[in-house]
């Protein structure tokens, strides 16, 4: 199987049962690593970032064959990741009792942990400053920023305005640099 | 990493700082070779999850539990028969010596499944499984639920036979409930016959009795003294006392 292979040409493969599994794996090695990245910014540590990331293709094995082709199937992806990672945080705040302040200090602290990470560095300062912000915004800015995402297709994964994301942004870059100018 | 010029611009627009040396490079690292082991493992997690006929899955059902654990770990697989854990010697072969002296074996009884089946000994049913018992005298059929029962009043009884022994028992050994047979005459008998004296005190606390001492009495337990040491012992006690002679 080509790596050219293009998204609808693997969602025809995915529906012939001699070939689901191997256009669903391909699917998985495409989107991989995208996923994981947009889901490893959001929660910062390895493990909890492979289990949702696993949580995700399940879900995406379960669903692809009722999955309507009228959205992109990345854009598709991701909003089932972004949900996850929401559910996953959501999860953690019940587990732990504890507030979102508490959490999201509790991600800087997993940043600051990391045998990398280096406070002078403007990589790290930019991921303590995302985790300072709320986590709507810290989708939005994520997906702008790292994986370019245009506003109309962030709007299909977020279900809000592209308008409104515009403006959601603007305030999450301004508080970012604000934050790294600041530490 | 490079941004295209539309987002490129629009961070310049909004935050320079962050727009002045493109993207800011991903500082997190992740354990090597994780995304080229990543559809295995989701591919094998989804099989576990779902009993649906994935290739993967009829791979793993098939195989045998050494040729699995081989392929998952050599390591393992070389340790899986290592007991670190001992028994005393010739512990196995005398196990059935030990349990033929215990008397846990009847003779001519066998402990096969078709013999000793599974039932649930709180329907009191066991009769209606093997008939063969019931119509035979000598074998007694045991009903759990009866047992209780019999068990439940046992304990009643006990507990209400108990009860009343403390109550009897209390009342005989109580010293004020055995004088109230004495009469008061006999009472007044008694003291005076044996030159007992019994003060009342203020309180009950401070009850007290003293024995009479005749003066030859008194003369014979001061013999040995001195009438010296008797005079040094004088003004040591309390005036409203008294004097000895």
């Amino acid at each position: 199987m080509a790596e050219q292979t293009t998204d609808t040409e693997l969602l025809a493969l995915y529906r012939e049962p001699a070939t689901r599994e191997k256009a669903f794996t391909e699917i998985v090695k495409k989107y991989q690593q995208r996923l994981y990245w947009h889901i490893r910014r959001m929660l910062v540590d390895h493990e909890d970032s492979n289990d949702v990331l696993q949580n995700v293709f399940i879900r995406v094995w379960n669903a692809l064959g009722g999955f309507r082709e009228d959205a992109q199937l990345y854009t598709w992806l991701y909003r089932i990741a972004t949900n996850e990672c929401l559910t996953f945080i959501e999860q953690q705040k019940r587990k732990a009792s504890v507030s979102l302040n508490e959490l999201e200090s509790g991600l800087s602290n997993k940043i600051k942990a990391d045998k990398e990470f280096d406070a002078n560095k403007l990589e790290w300062k930019l991921q303590l400053a995302i985790q300072q912000l709320p986590e709507k915004q810290r989708v939005v800015f994520m997906l702008r920023y790292y994986d370019e995402m245009p506003y109309e297709e962030m709007s299909r994964v977020l279900e809000t305005s592209a308008g409104a994301l515009k403006a959601s942004y603007h305030h999450a870059a301004k508080k970012i640099e604000e934050f790294i100018l600041n530490h | 990493m490079e941004w295209s010029n539309e987002i490129l611009t629009e961070i310049q627009e909004i935050a320079p700082l962050l727009g002045k040396s493109g993207p800011a490079r991903n500082p997190y690292t992740l354990p090597v070779g994780f995304f080229e082991n990543f559809p295995e493992i989701l591919m094998l997690r989804i099989c576990m999850d779902s009993a649906e006929g994935l290739e993967i899955g009829k791979k793993i059902t098939d195989i045998s539990s050494p040729q699995e654990i081989i392929e998952i770990s050599p390591l393992l697989a070389g340790l899986q028969h290592k007991t670190t854990y001992q028994v005393p010697e010739g512990y196995f072969e005398s196990m059935n010596t030990m349990i033929s002296d215990s008397g846990m074996l009847y003779e001519n009884a066998s402990l096969t499944p078709e013999f000793a089946p599974v039932v649930q000994i709180s329907s009191g049913k066991i009769a209606n499984i093997y008939p063969e018992l019931k119509d035979s005298g000598k074998n007694k059929v045991f009903n759990f639920s009866r047992v209780l029962k019999y068990s439940v009043a046992a304990c009643v009884i006990a507990l209400l036979g108990l009860t009343l022994f403390n109550l009897n028992h209390r009342s005989i050994t109580d010293p004020i409930n055995g004088l109230t047979t004495v009469s008061d005459q006999d009472m007044a008998n008694y003291l005076d016959a044996d030159d007992i004296h019994w003060t009342p005190g203020v309180s009950s606390t401070s009850e007290t009795a003293s024995v009479e001492f005749s003066d030859n009495d008194i003369h014979e337990l001061f013999s040995n003294v001195s009438d010296d040491e008797l005079e040094q012992y004088v003004p040591s006690l309390p005036l409203n006392k008294g004097s000895v002679n």
